[in-house]
């Protein structure tokens, strides 16, 4: 298949430039190009997923956090190009998705189209097959979740809106595989323009000569002629903006002048273009399905309980606990596995290996293992923690969850999706940085990116958990629960400050679609969250081994004359020296010794590394030799370890929903030995005002420079400083009271 | 017919767009999303604190906040 128009030149403005490297990418393949579109919510990611399955390659569209799926795969014996596009309700751009698929489609045309619709919903979602077809480029429509829309009683007639529509239609149940072989099928050998939307007279007379001035300009392309003119015309910003920017004024004085004439003559153009596309949609709808039973959905059923007016807040917050829970009670046994039995083994091996190599020796089995080793044992907490969170957000709850806290976040002048940033906080500060850019207004965007990281990320978990287990292993749960929400309590009074003094709100309205309930594909979820924790191993890999290798160098270098390098007495440390001098400031805190300000230090590069640097510090001291071990009755050792490991968690499956007693952390009877060390190390009192601090002192490194690129340096700075004020504040207060309570 | 704001519907209640204001912040976006004239709107419920409220057009369901609802003319 060839493209049916020739290739365009590139039309980019700077602040486009996030898509020019794909475009490019898809103007330089030779397969035929296959791009997917389809409103938010319509399957469209398990859609792909069905039709590319292991072909297909997740990253991101450059400088966004927004997924970007392509596949290079060979159907019917021929290679394709398939590319999907983010979701979009339309193509006149307000969110940055919808901007990248609006980009993509005006700066090369694609062979094919694909367009995913929810048969159960098809009035709305046929609002942009209708745009698309304003387009000159081959569309095929995959009409999805046919069950689901015969399961609510209609009758999906694909046939007919083929027909009506004048594309192939061809229906699909993604979740099943059905019908994708079809699909692209269709889209590679029958495609094609389409029956697209007559507007009123005045309209298209409009249209006419807007396109046939673009016709003497030929840096426009041509697939994109009558789509622009008809932006120009509803007045869409973004269009405007980039016209203007690539110089095309003329365009928009005469766009202009046709809107004041079609002022004059009592056309207002926005509305006639959308009223034309709402009659055809209702049509076509009508052709489609024409039988149409109301019957009470799944959906409503359960947000009659999600949304009710008093149990659907506290629903949402004990949702929120049992993600904890089951986090700590599936994952922990895994957690201790990694960081005590397989640790302890591997040391074993290169205490043998290296033994007639003493310097490497302490590095590996001082440094190496126990500082990765205790990162790593991290990965299962993580791994649980955003299963649970992508299966919150792919069932449609998070939009419920933004529905319930609106109210609330109105208080710092922020609506209820400046929530979804904050809870992606929970998961990783970076991240939910730059989901601030789903937020319309800037004010918001800086506010919400300035108290996020007193959202407690996944890397501060670690932290708690290994003090939960050493000084408060009955109520562990409960503390990290506490911690939490003390996070967000001081958020909360943070943006309210931010409001009153430099970040004044702006007007501005808001919209927000709750999608019906859906029950995710495992499969998506498990690769979503498998994505995400191999990112944090990535930088538990790099970022974490050459913080905790530099430590390891400043414990080894001596601070005071006669000292022998690595065998220094921690304290004599260059380490223990720099740290020594800092702690005097923590004293008031109850934790002014060196050991547990020196581990606060490197916690700058990454929360993560606190506990690896306390593991280095306070068993570095002691494990200075480990028994060698053999290879078998290493593996044997490790091999039973992991068996109690499984039994373990899979025993306490059962009591994640068993209300009562919140403290059912494994962790308390096998204590790791760090655990033991920091108990005996730490009070109470002492340990509460360090995890506060660890709560909320500065972000780490990579959300201050997400920070800067986002909001400038002068505002990621303004953040640390900030936060290590509050932080110190509020652990002061933190043990001040509690060594007085506990 | 008497024609009222949407955000004076009780929840249960439904009628049909007559007009948005020329200034709704929402406008376009609204438009889009099928609050043309003509176009049948139901309100489903309102949140736990009272704001925002649920709102069903074209079988989707919508959360505006009821200052973004007083916007939209409707009539039964």
């Amino acid at each position: 298949m060839t493209a049916l128009l020739p290739p365009a030149p590139p039309l980019l403005v700077p602040d486009e430039a996030t898509c020019a490297a794909t475009v490019e990418k898809l103007r330089a393949a030779r397969e035929p190009r296959v791009v997917v579109v389809g409103n938010p919510n319509v399957g469209k990611t398990t859609l792909i997923n069905a039709v590319a399955g292991t072909r297909l390659k997740v990253g991101n569209w450059s400088g966004v956090t927004i997924e970007k799926r392509e596949a290079r795969l060979t159907h019917g014996g021929r290679p394709v190009y398939l590319l999907d596009l983010p979701g979009a309700y339309s193509l006149s751009p307000h969110t940055p998705e919808e901007l990248i698929t609006r980009t993509a489609l005006l700066d090369e045309a694609p062979d094919a189209v694909i367009n995913v619709l929810d048969a159960g919903n098809l009035e709305r979602n046929l609002y942009l097959t209708l745009q698309l077809l304003d387009f000159r480029v081959p569309l095929a429509v995959a009409l999805n979740l046919v069950d689901e829309a015969r399961d609510k009683g209609l009758t999906v007639d694909a046939a007919a809106l083929s027909r009506a529509l004048g594309v192939p239609v061809v229906e699909t149940v993604a979740s099943r595989g059905q019908g994708t072989g079809a699909l692209l099928d269709r889209a590679l050998r029958g495609a094609t323009l389409g029956i697209g939307v007559r507007y009123p007279e005045a309209i298209e007379a409009t249209v006419d000569d807007l396109m046939a001035r673009m016709e003497q300009v030929p840096t426009l392309p041509p697939h994109a002629h009558r789509y622009l003119a008809l932006a120009l015309l509803e007045g869409d910003p973004s269009v405007r903006g980039r016209l203007a920017a690539t110089g095309h004024t003329a365009l928009l004085d005469a766009a202009d002048a046709h809107l004041a004439a079609l002022d004059t003559q009592g056309v207002d153009a926005l509305i006639e273009i959308a009223e034309a596309r709402y009659a055809r949609a209702g049509d076509l709808a009508r052709v489609a399905v024409p039988q149409a039973e109301a019957r009470r959905t799944l959906s409503e059923r359960l947000d009659r309980l999600a949304l009710h007016p008093w149990l659907g807040i506290p629903l949402f917050l004990a949702l929120v606990l049992l993600v904890f829970r089951l986090t700590f009670s599936v994952a922990s046994p895994f957690v201790d596995l990694i960081g005590g039995p397989l640790q302890d083994t591997l040391s074993g091996w290169a205490a043998a290996a290296l033994a007639w190599f003493p310097l490497g020796r302490d590095l590996v089995v001082g440094a190496i293992i126990p500082g990765v080793g205790t990162v790593l044992s991290f990965l299962p907490t993580l791994l649980v923690l955003y299963l649970a969170m992508s299966f919150l957000e792919d069932s449609g709850y998070m939009a419920r969850a933004a529905f319930l806290m609106d109210r609330a976040m109105r208080g710092i002048g922020l609506d209820g999706r400046a929530f979804i940033p904050l809870i992606l906080g929970f998961g990783c500060n970076v991240p939910a940085v730059y989901a601030t850019r789903t937020l319309e207004r800037r004010s918001d965007r800086v506010l919400v990116s300035m108290i996020l990281p007193f959202m407690s990320c996944s890397a501060r978990l670690p932290v708690y958990v290994v003090f939960a287990a050493a000084l408060f292993p009955r109520s562990g749960s409960w503390l990290v629960w506490a911690l939490y929400v003390l996070g967000m309590a001081v958020a909360f009074a943070f943006g309210l400050l931010l409001r009153r003094t430099s970040l004044p709100a702006e007007g501005g309205g808001v919209l927000l679609e709750l999608p019906p309930y859906r029950f995710p594909a495992w499969k998506v979820l498990w690769k979503h969250a498998w994505r995400r924790t191999a990112s944090f191993a990535r930088r538990a890999r790099t970022t974490v081994l050459a913080t905790v290798a530099v430590v390891w160098l400043l414990l080894a270098l001596p601070a005071v004359a006669g000292g022998k390098f690595a065998t220094v007495a921690p304290q004599d440390s260059l380490f223990g020296r720099v740290s020594e001098a800092m702690s005097p400031i923590f004293a008031p805190l109850g934790f002014g010794n060196w050991q547990a300000t020196g581990a606060l230090v490197p916690g700058f590069v990454a929360k993560e590394v606190v506990v690896g640097t306390l593991g280095q510090i306070y068993l570095g001291e002691q494990a200075a030799a480990p028994a060698p071990v053999g290879l078998l009755a290493g593996a044997q050792q490790a091999l039973g370890a992991t068996w109690e490991a499984v039994k373990t968690s899979v025993a306490a499956l059962p009591t994640v929903v068993a209300l009562p007693h919140l403290g059912a952390d494994t962790t308390a009877d096998a204590k790791t030995p760090l655990a033991a060390a920091l108990a005996r190390a730490f009070t109470p009192a002492s340990a509460l005002s360090y995890l506060v601090f660890v709560l909320l002192y500065t972000p780490c490194i990579a959300t201050v420079g997400a920070l800067a690129q986002e909001h400038g340096r002068r505002t990621a700075w303004v953040t640390v400083a900030y936060q290590l004020a509050i932080a110190w504040a509020a652990a002061f207060l933190v043990y001040q009271i509690a060594a007085r309570l506990l | 017919m008497d024609e009222r704001n949407l955000n004076e519907l009780k929840p249960g209640e439904a009628a049909h767009v007559v007009a948005l204001d020329a200034r709704h912040p929402l406008r376009r976006r609204l438009l889009e999303l099928g609050f043309v004239r003509g176009a049948r709107v139901a309100v489903v419920r309102r949140a736990p604190m009272g704001d925002p409220v649920e709102v069903r057009v074209n079988g989707t369901d919508l959360a505006l906040r009821a200052a973004d609802l007083s916007g939209i003319r409707v009539r039964a």
